[in-house]
């Protein structure tokens, strides 16, 4: 436990000395202000559920950048040497990593919220969708992060991390638009994978365990894969 | 302290370390000298419990380092052959990480980082960016990072490559303060390190162990302490030095001699053979040009052990 708090830290370190954390916050505020804005000028609804969506959507691209030096930079400055010769395990590595990318996700999320209390300014907004939409989106970032932590134990070059980053996560967006392609069996089975049918309950102020557990279960594999790969580097 | 049985590490195909058995007392100070790519970082990682060995067994500081591995590390400083540093860190903050990592408590952490960064020289650098050190500097930091913790046995991959002359001594230095009831195994091919620092060498080519014991007996395997002579005849230099080598062996002084040169002799004696082989020269009307005592360096003995040229 003491030691996935001393990684934590030290990641969380790690973001905020770098310039990476602020241009990504940066960033990631520009755009989902820009989807708030999208989505009451299109539906005049004071409502979230646009912005959700497009917000997803951009985390897809964006989480793989916040997460890709983690194993990636370690590998290649020779600091995993001195995290795996140190007398802390694996897992606790892989956890406080994934801890500290996903408070960084709680920072920025937490920056969004100005747009709620924009809502309620100017509408009447119901605030038990709200809370679930972020419920959602929290969700989504964690397993996000996870994906991301796993492709950047694949490779020691952070950059090409991030891409595969990318590319691991932009088939659990897309295959949502594949459903009616290949037939009926093959269209729902695809569609247990996708992401944004699981993230549509909470924008509707539900929460449901399946989807709860769908989001637990990528997370999980995405870790141990992460913690497989890890170890293998060892054996090789 | 450390106790090292067959420990052998394979590849794929290529086997790194070839079942190396060796055994370090508590207190030593080791060198692990060999050429590159011998398998000295791929043991002191095996060590460290980096890598898993594919064969054999390992103990440091008590503990199985395949079975216990956490107990090992806890008990272990190690430096690899990079200092492994977070560049974008403070000296301090970097110390206090690794401090916590490996279990220094909590209200000790902020004693033992100014102790080690006092030990190592970097007092008062604490606020100093990593990435902004000099790499001497930053040597000196992995150096601290490996004693934080006040380990038992401390293991350092190469602790003075690429430095300058200066830095090296002040490494060396350092090592020598380090040493005392802390047993020390460092890797190195600049061999006169070995001399200033090690009581032991362990002279590892091509994944075995190709001389394990003191200075002393690793120099007396590339022949120990002996004479060298050079003879010329009375018109002109000798055209077969292996005769001239067997009319020498004849002298009674003489246990062993071995041609290395036109003229050239090698000779092993018991007692100081020098009068007599001046006298032999004077007899047999020789010219007598050198005569001198030779004590291999130790840089002989490994390339006479690795099958250099001596």
């Amino acid at each position: 436990m003491s030691t996935i708090w001393a990684i934590y830290k030290k990641e969380m370190r790690v973001y905020f000395v770098s310039p990476l954390a602020y241009a990504f916050l940066v960033v990631f505020l520009f755009l989902s202000g820009l989807f708030f804005y999208m989505g009451i000028a299109m539906t005049g609804e004071a409502s979230l559920r646009v912005m959700m969506g497009n917000m997803a959507v951009s985390l897809v691209f964006l989480l793989p950048i916040l997460t890709m030096r983690h194993f990636a930079e370690e590998q290649k400055r020779g600091t995993f040497e001195l995290l795996m010769t140190s007398p802390i395990s694996l897992s606790s590595l892989i956890v406080g990593k994934w801890l500290a990318s996903l408070s960084l996700c709680i920072v920025m999320l937490l920056g969004t919220l100005l747009f709620p209390m924009v809502l309620a300014y100017y509408g009447n907004p119901d605030w038990g969708i709200i809370f679930t939409t972020y419920v959602g989106l929290l969700l989504c970032c964690g397993a996000f992060c996870a994906a991301g932590l796993f492709s950047s134990s694949l490779t020691d070059d952070a950059v090409a991390a991030g891409m595969i980053g990318v590319l691991l996560l932009l088939p659990f967006w897309l295959i949502g638009s594949a459903e009616g392609l290949g037939g009926e069996a093959l269209g729902s089975f695809l569609s247990q994978f996708a992401l944004l049918p699981h993230l549509r309950s909470f924008s509707k102020g539900v929460i449901d365990t399946a989807d709860l557990a769908w989001f637990a279960g990528f997370i999980f594999v995405f870790l141990f894969l992460t913690y497989r790969k890890l170890e293998s580097r060892r054996w090789r | 302290m450390v106790e090292v049985s067959q420990l052998t590490k394979r590849y794929g195909p290529f086997t790194a370390v070839k079942g190396i058995s060796f055994e370090i007392p508590q207190g030593q100070v080791v060198g692990f000298i060999g050429p590159n790519g011998a398998g000295k970082t791929t043991t002191m990682r095996m060590l460290t419990g980096f890598l898993p060995s594919s064969e054999g067994f390992a103990k440091v500081a008590g503990f199985d380092v395949f079975e216990d591995p956490l107990k090992v590390k806890a008990s272990v400083g190690y430096l690899p052959e990079t200092p492994p540093l977070y560049l974008e860190l403070t000296v301090g903050r970097y110390l206090s990480f690794v401090a916590e990592l490996r279990g220094v408590a909590r209200s000790k952490r902020l004693v033992r980082v100014g102790e080690v960064m006092e030990q190592v020289g970097l007092t008062g650098w604490e606020n100093r960016i990593l990435g902004s050190l000099s790499k001497g500097y930053r040597q000196r930091v992995g150096i601290a990072q490996a004693l934080v913790h006040a380990p038992k046995v401390l293991i350092l991959d190469e602790p003075t490559s690429g430095l300058d002359p200066v830095q090296t001594e002040g490494v060396r230095k350092l090592i020598q303060n380090l040493s005392g009831d802390r047993t020390v195994i460092l890797s190195t091919h600049i061999l006169r390190e070995v001399e200033a620092l090690c009581s032991r060498v362990i002279v590892i080519d091509q994944g075995e162990i190709a001389a394990d014991g003191s200075l002393e007996s690793v120099r007396e395997a590339a022949g120990g302490q002996h004479y060298r002579v050079r003879f010329e005849g009375a018109d002109g230099p000798f055209s077969d030095t292996g005769a001239l080598a067997a009319e020498v062996a004849s002298l009674d002084c003489v246990s062993r001699v071995e041609p290395i040169g036109e003229g050239r002799l090698a000779v092993w004696s018991d007692q100081d053979p020098r009068p007599d082989l001046a006298a032999f020269a004077v007899a047999k009307q020789w010219k007598l040009y050198d005569l001198h005592v030779h004590l291999p360096t130790l840089e002989e003995a490994f390339l006479a052990l690795v099958g250099g040229e001596a």
